[in-house]
């Protein structure tokens, strides 16, 4: 219980909810303290005002020609209150009472307060009195204030009630708003302990209502879903470099071994030899493509990007391999370049081996007859950059599988190549921010890689 | 030529000392930073080979210290595979060339020739000769036999590469970062492509041959040699 009780006080959202219940009390009860002192204030003078017309009305009854009836007056007067909750004195200048319910002995003239300490008063009852002189004598009139207060501890009472109700309310919505998002907290939490423990599928529950926590928390599904990508595509990688290293690393020891027998018998081991130097060379290859792919993923290129013109570097690459498809028996058409300037910010080395490898990856795989035409045009605040082709194609459902790195469509298997190249291109496209499409041109394949505008 | 060799894993530095004492050259082999940096600028060296990655001082630093002290001997990096970012930096350093390991030793020793004979004297001339062959730089013409024969541009600056190593092995991936500027080995013929373009246009017309393929290593351009 006060493990509960000390997690619930360490609960941001409790605390929020503590905090804020506090601040409206302060200002509840501040403002009943303002509004009791305005209404006592509105009373006791309400008081003074009935106590100055009856002592008005009293004081009027009097004439020099009839001292009498005033005396009468007050008596009558004195005669309706029994209770004595208004008292009534008229007495001379030595302080002998003439008519009324009391004797006011020394009372100041105008207002004061007294106390029932006088005999024949209801004890404990304070009074508010008015006196004043009416001809030789002195009258006074006083009021309880029994009922004036109780109006007061009425609205205090009142105000007594609406703040314990109030503390309560704001402590129990309080803890119950703060359970419900310390709920969803806890499930952050939870999911995250998962995911620290290898559970890379664990995902933070959302309520579809779309506040700030499932904001939050969709991101970091999001963050979640491209982590585990990542780690699910370096457990693939890792399995298919060590299958794909493994074959040549094959080879080169049979050839080799081959080689060792051959000198043993003082036979030519040149052709071995040379074999050797290939798969080598093979080796190492696929080695610095993937060395080179982690590089440009972990971004230190960054720092190096200026503002490349886009068509400038198509241009370059149309002129450099026009003549390699020629004689491949292949066509590549110049660039269409739709506008003047296509300014992105880019790494141009990066860059033209982005696109080098596109077309060469196209050369490869199209046959004699096909025609690759490249392109740049602007589309909203993006730069699409295409490779296009009019060659065999990539079936709809293998089209993502080429960026994963050493994949290879079971027919390309035959042909030179180590399965990296347009890993590197996704990886060089990534630091770019530039995203890439497959499109079916049919027949054919377009690569569409679109860029975001340099920004001026 | 007086050679400075930094490297510290002994198999190779056997290598490159074994092969650079072959083809005629005096080598000094250091195993580490602070040796290279004291022999660099004591000076008499030709050229600079130095490993990137060095016990003691790097060969970056080192290299950037030699040059700070005022030695203007060209230095080639080797780097380690994949260093995408090496090349830059060491041509920052002050680097002339780099080299990425592993290399074939026909790659360092055309790079070595290219750098240590560079006489800064040939990159003022505005006309190239090899034999009967001609380079007007400044026109952008180039005649053999008197006869104009007409370039791409990428042609040109090929056959401008070439002539200006007249006599050196050029390999294919100097070509590819001098006329292509292109710092990665593409998958397909470029250079072969163009090298036959160009030999068509320069050699096949005529009786004697001046661009030769070195095999497995590059191309060199030269006149024939006197009988």
């Amino acid at each position: 219980m006060t493990g509960t009780w000390s997690r619930l006080l360490r609960s941001t959202p409790f605390r929020l909810a503590l905090t804020f219940g506090f601040l409206f009390m302060l200002a509840f009860v501040l403002s009943g303290a303002i509004v009791y002192q305005m209404m006592s204030a509105d009373l006791a003078e309400q008081l003074d005002d009935t106590i100055k017309e009856t002592y008005a009305v009293i004081a009027a009854t009097y004439a020099d020609s009839d001292p009498k009836e005033l005396v009468e007056t007050v008596d009558s007067h004195s005669m309706r209150s029994p209770k004595k909750e208004q008292l009534f004195s008229l007495t001379d200048a030595a302080g002998n009472r003439l008519a009324g319910n009391f004797t006011a002995a020394g009372l100041p003239d105008g207002f004061s307060n007294f106390g029932a300490e006088m005999p024949g008063l209801p004890k404990g009852t304070e009074y508010r009195a008015y006196s004043g002189a009416v001809g030789g004598d002195t009258l006074t009139i006083a009021i309880s204030l029994s009922e004036t207060e109780e109006l007061e501890t009425i609205m205090l009472m009142s105000f007594g009630w609406a703040t314990l109700i109030i503390t309560g309310l704001a402590v129990t919505g309080g803890a119950l708003l703060a359970s419900r998002v310390q709920r969803r907290l806890d499930g952050i939490a939870a999911t995250m302990v998962d995911v620290s423990h290898g559970r890379l599928d664990a995902r933070i529950p959302l309520t579809g209502k779309g506040d700030d926590i499932d904001i939050v928390s969709s991101q970091v599904n999001a963050a979640l879903d491209r982590l585990s990508g990542l780690v699910d595509g370096m457990k693939q990688v890792s399995a298919n470099i060590a299958h794909d290293l493994k074959t040549p690393l094959n080879r080169l020891q049979m050839i080799l071994e081959g080689a060792a027998d051959k000198a043993a018998q003082d036979r030519d081991v040149a052709g071995d030899l040379a074999d050797a130097r290939a798969e080598g060379h093979q080796i190492n290859e696929t080695f610095d493509a993937l060395l080179r792919i982690a590089q440009i993923e972990a971004g230190a290129r960054k720092a190096r990007f200026t503002d490349v013109d886009l068509g400038e570097i198509l241009q370059t690459i149309a002129e450099i391999y026009a003549d390699v498809a020629e004689d491949d028996g292949k066509s590549l058409s110049s660039v269409e370049l739709h506008q003047t300037a296509a300014r992105i910010h880019g790494d141009p080395e990066l860059l033209t081996q982005m696109f080098a490898n596109l077309v060469e990856n196209a050369l490869r795989h199209c046959p004699p007859g096909t025609t690759i035409k490249l392109s740049v045009a602007r589309q909203g605040d993006r730069m699409l950059a295409g490779v296009a082709d009019n060659g065999p194609g990539i079936p709809a459902d293998k089209r993502e599988n080429v960026f994963q790195r050493l994949y290879r469509l079971d027919h390309s298997r035959s042909t030179p190549g180590s399965g990296l190249g347009l890993s590197l291109v996704r990886a060089i496209a990534d630091l770019h921010g530039a995203s890439i499409t497959l499109e079916d041109c049919q027949p054919g394949l377009a690569v569409v890689v679109s860029f975001p505008l340099a920004v001026d | 030529m007086r050679l400075l060799l930094v490297e510290d894993d002994h198999r190779t530095a056997d290598y490159i000392v074994k092969g650079l004492t072959e083809a005629g050259h005096v080598c000094d082999l250091l195993r580490n930073g602070h040796d290279a940096l004291f022999a660099a600028t004591s000076g008499g060296y030709d050229v600079i080979v130095a490993d990137r990655m060095i016990p003691g001082l790097d060969g970056l630093s080192m290299v950037k210290a030699a040059r700070a002290a005022g030695v203007r001997t060209p230095a080639i990096f080797l780097t380690s595979i994949g260093g995408i970012d090496d090349r830059v930096e060491g041509l920052e350093a002050g680097g002339d060339d780099y080299l990425v390991k592993p290399f074939a030793f026909s790659e360092l020793l055309a790079r070595i020739h290219a750098l240590g004979r560079r006489p800064a004297a040939q990159e003022q001339k505005t006309v190239l000769r090899v034999g009967d062959l001609e380079m007007d730089l400044i026109m952008r013409r180039v005649t053999r036999q008197g006869q104009p024969i007409d370039l791409q541009p990428r042609e040109f600056s090929l056959l401008e590469v070439l002539m200006r190593g007249e006599g050196r092995v050029i390999t294919r991936t100097m070509l590819l970062e001098r006329v292509w500027d292109f710092h990665f080995d593409p998958k397909t013929s470029v250079v072969e492509t163009h090298i036959s373009r160009l030999r068509a246009k320069i050699d096949k017309p005529f009786e004697t041959q001046l661009l030769h393929t070195v095999r497995n290593t590059g191309y060199s351009l030269h006149a024939p040699l006197a009988p």
